[in-house]
């Protein structure tokens, strides 16, 4: 079929941008359904494992940053209107406006990995992290209050929750006092390593969707700085935020998985 | 439903593209009320704390948001059928690799007679 408005960005074995544009929304919806089934399997292996450790998950948890968290998602969302506002802008010819949303919302991800960043290095600095720095600093914690009275552990314990930044009040000193009152752990120290397993597998995956994601943003806006996006090619833009707003929407997920699963623990 | 063969062109749109172009409010109105969940379900979640509900209650509430981001932002409410359809397989083995996890491991402690 001969096509009326024939455009260089149509593509020889496509009859008309109706149908190329139609394809390449359906191939990037394909493949993000394999992603969904990649994130899907770490959701199946942690309701496993929360469902079986719900205790020391919570606990677990209630060590997160949940203020990170909270400043990350209302970047991510934010993201996600910036990058649509972008394909609004792709359609309506306006470049500098794509641009302009476009750079917006690479600097909502940077700035999501850049706080991401900062949480990484604060646990690791806490030494909570699963393996050699955990037991280290739980040990540490365990001998030293191993030597208080139970009337001094009681009071410890008090002064940890009424701490100001429950989050930071120091987590191996914390779970040393819960498992001091009897012989056996109360909370298996393992099985909150098992968290830990799960929050930076989890975490560090999609941290790698958010810079692969932000690649393409980038170049995206390369192309259209150099005039490769015209209205009719306005696709690739939807295409690179399809991407875009899965990875959002798994954080959604993660959120309270990680974040929120011991939010509002009395310790 | 969009026919992807059928584009409506006019003079100042030569390749039809303007049709599904999204309206500036809506999309706010869409990113304030996903916002607006999240803050809840932090809020929820500190004021309910770990009972046997919450995680049931932030589920819920993930949900919508990913439903509302799919629907508006994804524009599956423009969607052809085969993308809507590729959208609930991905929903559909979902299911499959939960009901089969769940399966095994929800009656592994079952005691039989």
């Amino acid at each position: 079929m001969a096509n009326a408005h024939a455009s260089p960005v149509l593509k020889h074995h496509f009859d008309d941008l109706g149908q190329q544009h139609a394809s390449e929304r359906l191939g990037m919806w394909m493949f993000l359904a394999t992603e969904i089934l990649f994130f899907g399997g770490l959701f199946a292996a942690y309701t496993i494992y929360r469902m079986l450790y719900p205790h020391e998950f919570e606990i677990a948890s209630s060590f997160m940053d949940r203020t990170i968290a909270t400043v990350n998602t209302v970047f991510l969302i934010t993201s996600s209107l910036t990058m649509t506002l972008a394909i609004r802008c792709a359609k309506l010819g306006d470049r500098a406006g794509l641009i302009r949303n476009l750079i917006l919302t690479v600097a909502l991800g940077t700035a999501f990995m850049v706080m991401k960043g900062f949480e990484y290095a604060h646990e690791f600095h806490e030494n909570l992290a699963p393996g050699k720095l955990f037991r280290a600093e739980y040990e540490k914690a365990s001998k030293s209050v191993a030597k208080l009275t139970p009337a001094e552990a009681e009071a410890h314990f008090k002064a940890d929750a009424a701490s100001a930044h429950p989050a930071h009040a120091h987590w191996a000193a914390e779970l040393a006092l819960k498992n001091k009152a009897g012989a056996d752990e109360v909370v298996d120290s393992g099985k909150v390593q098992l968290f830990l397993c799960f929050y930076f597998v989890m975490t560090g995956i999609h941290g790698i969707h958010i810079i692969v994601g932000l690649g393409c943003i980038l170049w995206l806006v390369y192309e259209a700085a150099t005039g490769g996006i015209p209205p009719e090619n306005y696709s690739t833009v939807e295409v690179v935020s399809l991407y875009w707003h899965l990875v959002d929407a798994i954080w959604l997920f993660l959120m309270p998985l990680l974040y929120l699963a011991g939010a509002g623990m009395h310790h | 439903m969009s026919d992807p063969h059928n584009t409506t062109t006019t003079a100042d749109d030569p390749h039809g593209v303007r049709k599904d172009l999204d309206g500036t409010g809506l999309l706010l109105v869409v990113f304030v009320a996903v916002l607006g969940l999240a803050l809840a379900n932090v809020g929820i979640s500190m004021k309910m704390g770990p009972t046997k509900y919450t995680l049931v209650v932030q589920m819920a509430i993930a949900t919508v948001q990913a439903g509302l981001v799919s629907y508006y932002f994804m524009h599956l409410r423009h969607g052809d059928k085969v993308v809507i359809l590729t959208a609930l397989s991905s929903l559909f083995w979902m299911a499959i690799l939960f009901v089969l996890f769940l399966a095994d491991y929800l009656t592994r402690f079952w005691v039989i007679g």
